[in-house]
């Protein structure tokens, strides 16, 4: 990491946060002078034969200094907290949007609880960057200078020692910091493979009883915690070191400081105020810079992260291709009111001048008042080809289709009732046409008032996924949409209810509506008016075979 | 188990925390003593004595300075080691733990994240020694040394110096605590609605954006941000006032010093200690020469403070560092209840029975015996999982109800049953009541013998269980395997995978040695189950519960998988078969219907 990431460019809102850090910066170095000088001059007051009652301004006005430093310390941290959580705000609402943009394609590949995991929790890591590294830096780069100044204004020989200590402390961190380096590329391999080992075995534990392996692996557990120990010590006896020449060359100063100042006095050629003073300022001069490089590792330890954060934001240029999945599904409103029309779609697994296809010249019709089922091994390209018809890949080729309905492989249920859920998206939600929706999707034994938990919680797999059907057959019958597009909607169901549900689509098809299934169940496929089978992919034994994974397009173009 | 249970297996035993509290120790004496000799040879050299009486104060001054560095890198150094001994120690203690528990008595294992989070907070319990103990007793130690050191100086700026330390370690302490609490009490549920709103748009992200309601959520979770973020700002008012408080009294503590020290200039030393001698005190004896209150010992009275404070500023440090700890090892406690639950069988009676003469299938490969289950029905524990820190969904509901009931079926050698049913209808509560995971009600019997009266480990190496997620060791495909015997040669390894009809799949990947990538990430759901019955077939097991195999299998493939497993388990092993999907009636030879 570098001093100060570029990457939080992206937090604008940090401005404010610095300028106001950087004011109070200079007024604690203010109150650090202040202090010290009032310290060292009352004692010499004192030993020169003052009595306390003489004393009294000084000791209160080192009183007032001492509360206006407590007061200067609460508002750094108040201002560091502050300016921390309003970062993170910005951040988390800057991901959100980002990965809206980027899209279900782009989500595809990753964990859900992953990515809002990064976004929650994730971003809590940048606190030891925000609101511990960064005012200490600002803290260093305004009392390290002008304490050195003062230094040299009041006793020449000690600034000047300090000054000739003081770069000594980045080069030491910077030498150790490369053999540390050196050393970590070395041994991080090893170090990730053995802190998890205890996780691994805790993880794999149930497969261990079963063969009676379990009690075996307390030694396994043991020898992998001492290696990780061994590996894990040899890292930090050297990157402790970092430490360790912080800590000397402050010491160290301060012991030349007082050894130098002390031999001058006794010469005559120095005040005790002045000695008092400086040695009191020579440890300030340096605790900033240590607590900068105490703070580093943890702050680069957050800032890395994150990286995820910055990676999804980085990943957006607001012009992504593909272009935002709503508009795409928009751009497609105008153009048909009925069926669809699918020619030479082309899918790629990558990015679209990727030479491995996931679909290759895939053509279909679907006719308003058919029902289509799409079948075929996975991999053959059924996901693909839903993604593109809802504009969620890129593709090649052209999909000419009404406004779409569509219920996904998954029922994606969203925390709220039931009723909310089929209305998402509605501006005008209709009871009626809910009881309707529900019914038609062999959902009407679910009580539209049912409150669900995050992830659709509270209903079973078979209940959920029926509701999921039901929110898209409320949308095509809410905004007329031509197309109903049904990924896997009964692979849950048992066979009763799968037939009901199977009516009910063919009620729907019957009305008009494009209906297109994509399914592996019989039931579907006798039901079928027209069936489209995607041969299997090219088998991953035999990877070089590109002709096989050639998607045959098989219609039986038997229409009912 | 108890949380301080917990701790106390955290915290590494006296003899090797010894050298790491030295060294602490010695090097917050040096930075105390450096500053303290400093101050005392600046302003005894103001008096102009012959140099000579200044040479102890500077030998002492530099020893000092290179002390406080060394010794801080050697404590941090003892100090990590100590941890990460007690770390091995309390890794296995804890494993022990789980191991009766696992898999069906931790809240854990019903979500992955879950159960990587317990084995984080075990990790993180050796911040115990290295954030809260050393740096306590360190602190604590150095300021009642220091406050005698200046008693033998000055009782009155003893008690000064004392009575602010006291002042702030309870002031700071208790302000800290309060904000703690408080903050947990009002941001912990705006972090877990927004955490759950979060989760939600991101999982849902495919049809927010195909109904167009995307815009609408962004604006939700802006307003349920703006919320959280409000809180957090009001409470960072809050964050700097430990800090704030040890400084003030810090401050404090100098002008008490010159408060009590200005008077006592020239007074005569010995009067404030009884007329005892002070030849025997840490100081050398030019110090003590005049035997009065001198300007270099007010010099040292009044700096002191200073550098005490600065060693004493770790205390609220390390209680919040305890607050975390503490935290943890709660999570861990809770995870890991005293008592067994009830709905688990109970362990470790196997010495016992081994004792007398094994039955005669109890030895692997031998011809399966008859599993006769009679209204056997089956609960699954109530489980109150850690705490979840980010208020995700705890996904934890209490299942009052029995998973499976009433179940009555016989298995007779080298049969294949089926048991079938829609999700929800207990078919995996029947695999894990079949390998004695689940406790059951009923009777299942084994060749007759009620599985009762054998231990689980000794059920366990009659019925052997494909999982529905096989668990995939971060290992190579020879160690994946070789647990489930040890003896296995790599001919032997290597047939077992061409009967699985995984020859060619390794022969791809580098044969025995291919890596299988974390949890088994370079591996598909059909190839893992193929591993798993390799394992099955090389431990041997005369009785095999596939459960769910071609759960994460694409469905064209589904049945090719099936016969696979089935051909290769052979025609003796007897094999209950758990599928929610159909399955070729000519596979089986039973039929159980659940739910």
């Amino acid at each position: 990491m570098k001093p100060v990431d570029a990457r939080l460019r992206y937090a604008a809102s940090a401005r404010l946060f610095f300028g106001l850090g950087g004011v109070l910066a200079a007024l604690q170095t203010a109150c650090i002078v202040g202090f010290a000088w009032l310290v060292s001059s009352t004692v010499v007051a004192a030993i020169g034969g003052a009595s306390l009652s003489m004393l009294v301004p000084s000791l209160a006005a080192l009183v007032g200094v001492i509360v206006l430093r407590s007061a200067i310390v609460w508002l750094m941290e108040v201002n560091a907290a502050r300016g921390s959580a309003i970062v993170k705000s910005e951040l988390r609402r800057k991901v959100l949007a980002s990965v809206a943009r980027l899209g279900p394609g782009w989500l595809a590949g990753r964990s859900s609880v992953r990515v809002s995991t990064m976004v929650t929790t994730g971003l809590d890591a940048l606190d030891t960057y925000f609101a511990k590294y960064l005012p200490q830096l600002i803290l260093t780069a305004i009392a390290t200078p002008v304490l050195v100044v003062v230094m040299l204004v009041a006793d020449l020989t000690s600034g000047v020692i300090v000054v000739l200590t003081l770069p000594l402390i980045p080069v030491f961190m910077v030498l150790i910091g490369w053999a540390t380096q050196a050393l970590q590329a070395a041994q991080w391999e090893k170090l990730g493979a053995l802190s998890s080992g205890f996780l691994d075995v805790v993880e794999g534990l149930s497969t261990l009883k079963v063969f009676g392996r379990e009690k075996r692996q307390v030694g396994r557990i043991r020898a992998v915690t001492d290696q990780y120990r061994v590996s894990t010590m040899k890292v930090l006896r050297l990157s402790f070191l970092s430490g360790f020449a912080l800590e000397l060359a402050a010491s160290l100063s301060v012991a030349l400081v007082a050894v130098s100042i002390g031999l001058r006095l006794v010469g005559g050629d120095l005040g005790l105020g002045v000695g008092l003073f400086v040695l009191m300022l020579a440890p300030e001069a340096f605790l900033p810079l240590r607590q900068v490089g105490a703070a580093f590792h943890a702050a680069a330890d957050g800032v890395a992260a994150t990286d995820a954060v910055f990676e999804v934001l980085s990943a957006d240029p607001a012009a992504a291709d593909p272009a935002p999945a709503a508009a795409r599904v928009a751009s497609a409103l105008g153009e048909r009111t009925h069926g669809a029309a699918i020619t030479r779609l082309w899918v790629s697994h990558g990015p679209l001048d990727d030479a491995r296809f996931a679909v290759q010249d895939f053509s279909a019709e679907l006719r308003p008042g058919t029902l289509t089922v799409l079948a075929g091994p996975s991999g053959a390209g059924k996901s693909s080809i839903v993604g593109a018809m809802l504009g969620f890949v890129p593709f090649s080729g052209t999909i000419d289709a009404a406004p779409i309905a569509w219920a996904g492989q998954r029922p994606s249920l969203l925390a709220g009732t039931v009723f909310d859920n089929l209305t998402l998206g509605s501006e005008d939600p209709s009871r009626a046409l809910v009881e309707r929706a529900l019914a038609l999707a062999a959902a009407d034994d679910i009580d539209s008032a049912i409150v669900l938990g995050v992830n659709g919680a509270g209903l079973s797999v078979g209940q959920a996924q029926r509701v999921a059907v039901a929110r898209a057959v409320y949308r095509l019958l809410e905004r007329d949409c031509g197309v109903l597009l049904l990924d896997e909607p009964s692979s849950a169901l048992d066979a009763a209810t799968e037939a009901r549900l199977i009516a009910g689509v063919r009620a729907l098809a019957a009305g008009g509506v494009a209906v297109l299934v994509v399914s592996h169940r019989d039931a579907f496929r006798l039901a079928a008016d027209q069936l489209l089978e995607l041969a299997a992919p090219a088998l991953a034994a035999e990877p070089s075979s590109a002709t096989a994974a050639l998607s045959a397009i098989r219609s039986t173009g038997a229409v009912r | 188990m108890r949380a301080t249970e917990v701790l106390r297996l955290a915290q590494p035993s006296p003899r090797a925390f010894a050298p790491a509290l030295a060294f602490g120790l010695l090097s917050a004496l040096s930075t105390v003593a450096l500053l303290g000799t400093s101050a005392y040879l600046i302003a005894r050299a103001a008096e102009q004595p012959p140099i000579l009486y200044l040479s102890i104060a500077v030998v002492g001054v530099r020893a000092f300075a290179l002390a406080r560095a060394t010794f801080r890198y050697l404590d941090r150094l003892a100090g990590h080691g100590a941890a990460f001994r007690a770390l091995a120690s309390l890794r296995v203690a804890i494993y022990e733990r789980i191991i009766p528990l696992a898999p069906d008595g931790l809240a854990a294992t019903r979500r992955g994240d879950l159960l990587a989070r317990l084995v984080g907070d075990v990790d993180d319990l050796q911040n115990l020694s290295l954030k809260v103990v050393q740096p306590l007793l360190t602190s604590l130690l150095v300021a009642v040394l220091a406050v005698v050191g200046v008693w033998l100086l000055l009782p009155a700026a003893a008690i000064a110096l004392a009575a602010t330390l006291v002042i702030a370690l309870v002031l700071g302490t208790w302000i800290d605590t309060r904000i703690a609490a408080r903050a947990e009490r009002e941001l912990a549920p705006l972090r877990g609605s927004f955490a759950d709103e979060t989760l939600d748009f991101v999982q849902n992200l495919d049809v927010l954006a195909a109904f167009g309601a995307t815009d609408a959520r962004l604006l939700h979770l802006a307003e349920t941000d703006a919320r959280l973020t409000r809180s957090a700002s009001r409470r960072a008012a809050g964050a700097g006032a430990t800090a704030a408080v040890v400084s003030l009294l810090a401050g404090l503590a100098t002008v008490a010093a010159l408060v009590a020290g200005v008077p006592a200039l020239g007074t005569a030393l010995g009067t404030a200690l009884g007329g005892q001698p002070l030849g025997a005190t840490a100081f050398s004896g030019p110090l003590l020469a005049g035997h009065t209150f001198s300007g270099p010992l007010l010099a040292i009275v009044v700096l002191v403070p200073i550098a005490v404070f600065e060693v004493f500023a770790a205390v609220p440090l390390a209680a919040g560092a305890w607050r975390q700890v503490y935290a943890s090892a709660s999570r861990v406690a809770s995870a890991l209840p005293d008592a067994l639950p009830p709905q688990l069988p109970a362990s470790g009676v196997l010495d016992a029975l081994t004792a007398s003469a094994p039955p005669v299938w109890a030895s692997p490969g031998g011809v399966p015996p008859i599993i006769r289950l009679v209204d056997v029905s089956a609960t699954w524990p109530v489980l109150h999982g850690p705490h979840d820190r980010q208020g995700l969904a705890e996904a934890l509901l209490p299942a009052p109800e029995p998973a499976l009931r009433s179940v009555s079926v016989t298995v007779r050698p080298g049969e294949r049953l089926l048991v079938e049913g829609p999700s929800g209808s207990g078919k995996t509560t029947l695999a894990h009541v079949l390998v004695r995971f689940l406790e059951h009600e009923g009777s299942v019997t084994i060749g007759g013998v009620d599985v009762r009266e054998l231990a689980p480990e000794e059920v366990r190496t009659v019925i052997g269980l494909c999982e529905q997620v096989p668990y995939l060791f971060d290992a190579n495909l020879r160690q994946n395997l070789l647990f489930a015997r040890e003896t296995a040669t790599d001919d032997e390894l290597l047939a077992v995978l061409a009967r699985v009809g995984l020859a060619e799949w390794s022969a791809a990947r580098g044969g025995l040695s291919a890596r299988l990538g974390e949890r088994g990430a370079l591996v598909s759901g059909g190839e893992a189950q193929r591993i798993a019955l390799a394992r099955v077939l090389l431990a041997d097991f005369p009785v095999v519960v596939f459960d769910e195999p071609t759960a994460n299998v694409d469905s064209g493939r589904a049945d090719t998988l099936l016969r696979d497993l089935l051909e290769a388990a052979g025609p003796d092993r007897s094999v209950v078969l758990i599928s929610h999907t159909p399955v070729p009636p000519e596979l089986v030879t039973q039929r159980l219907r659940l739910g």
